[in-house]
């Protein structure tokens, strides 16, 4: 069980990376949805600063699984009696997922700077990275919360198609980001 | 440790007091505090006062002014992300405006205490405001020594009527006053 990616299978540091995220972001999605819409209180302001710590520690996850995909490229995907729109489809898939699980956490930092409060991750503070204006504040938060509809959406989609994968063409997409 | 001055009874002995008597805020003890709703709970803040000047006249109550400024950059609204987003540009904008005055125009009796009408500046908008007054002296002194007193000044303003209405839709508009202030006699 190697540490790095191979061309044809994924080592234990991306899977660890997937996995952790995976979990965190199923986490998230309904906590973040629910947290909208409460109403906030002396009682669960904690819980915004959690939801903040987890989310900044997302985007630092997908930073680093960035970087070590550059260092150790992911295997190539599985394209063997695959229809070609599938096969596309998964790539945009992919590309929206990195992008959206950038965009959202960032988002929600820029809003959170703008209000002028202090933005604290695991009880250290961040600095502060973006104009103080009520602009960017509702901009921020408005953008944080499409954006995360969206993520919502193309992570059903890519649980849905390795599901696809898994359970009608039983090819190894799946089992190779659970045992390598 | 303090007790109950008759407000009334002083006023009632007369030219005995027919000067105004100067009195200094004495830190120690003297708090401004205030309360707001931030959702369902209500928080209590405080900011430490700046400069007072009060000059009391106990025979002829109109005769006495009061004028406060309080020190916004030392504000504590209840927790850290309070007091900073209440310091920042929405609410109270420290920065720019880093005292709140209140100069009175009018001081009546009211009862066993005092009506004082006045003006408040926040973030440089000013309005009339009203406060309601109680005096009492130090536990322990003659009726007639009235060298150190503490007021208490109860009062309400709307955030919104000075523009300091950042995020209405967390903390209310309605900032309630409870200023406890020790004063020593100067003269």
């Amino acid at each position: 069980m190697g540490v790095r990616n191979t061309p044809s299978s994924f080592g234990l540091v991306s899977r660890t990376i997937h996995w952790a995220m995976a979990a965190a972001i199923l986490g998230m999605l309904p906590f973040g949805l629910w947290l909208e819409g409460q109403k906030i209180g002396l009682s669960n302001l904690w819980l915004y600063g959690l939801h903040k710590s987890i989310g900044m520690t997302l985007l630092a996850l997908v930073l680093v699984r960035i970087v070590w995909h550059r260092i150790s490229p992911p295997p190539h995907q599985l394209t063997q009696s695959i229809a070609s729109w599938q096969i596309r489809a998964a790539r945009w898939a992919h590309w929206a997922l990195y992008l959206l699980m950038v965009l959202v956490p960032l988002s929600g930092w820029i809003g959170s700077a703008a209000t002028g409060i202090d933005v604290t991750v695991w009880g250290l503070t961040l600095p502060s990275v973006w104009p103080q204006t009520e602009g960017w504040d509702k901009g921020g938060f408005a953008a944080h919360s499409i954006l995360t509809k969206l993520l919502l959406a193309v992570v059903l989609l890519h649980f849905a198609g390795a599901l696809h994968r898994a359970f009608v063409h039983r090819d190894r997409t799946l089992t190779r980001m659970i045992r390598g | 440790m303090i007790r109950l001055l008759a407000l009334v009874m002083i006023l009632a002995t007369g030219p005995a007091w027919a000067a105004q008597t100067r009195y200094a805020l004495d830190p120690q003890g003297s708090t401004v505090g205030f309360a707001w709703d931030f959702g369902a709970d209500e928080i209590k803040g405080n900011m430490p006062v700046a400069q007072a000047d009060l000059a009391l006249d106990f025979a002829n109550l109109p005769n006495s002014t009061v004028t406060v400024a309080v020190d916004v950059t030392g504000a504590e609204a209840g927790f850290p992300f309070a007091s900073q987003a209440m310091k920042g540009p929405r609410v109270l904008d420290a920065g720019q405006y880093p005292h709140i005055t209140f100069v009175s125009s009018a001081i009546r009796r009211d009862g066993d205490g005092a009506r004082i009408d006045g003006s408040i500046t926040v973030r440089g908008v000013t309005r009339p405001m009203v406060l309601a007054a109680h005096l009492y002296r130090a536990e322990g002194s003659a009726t007639a020594d009235l060298s150190r007193l503490t007021v208490i000044l109860t009062g309400a303003l709307s955030r919104a009527a000075f523009g300091a209405d950042g995020w209405s839709d967390l903390a209310g508009d309605e900032v309630r006053l409870n200023i406890r202030a020790v004063l020593r006699q100067v003269n």
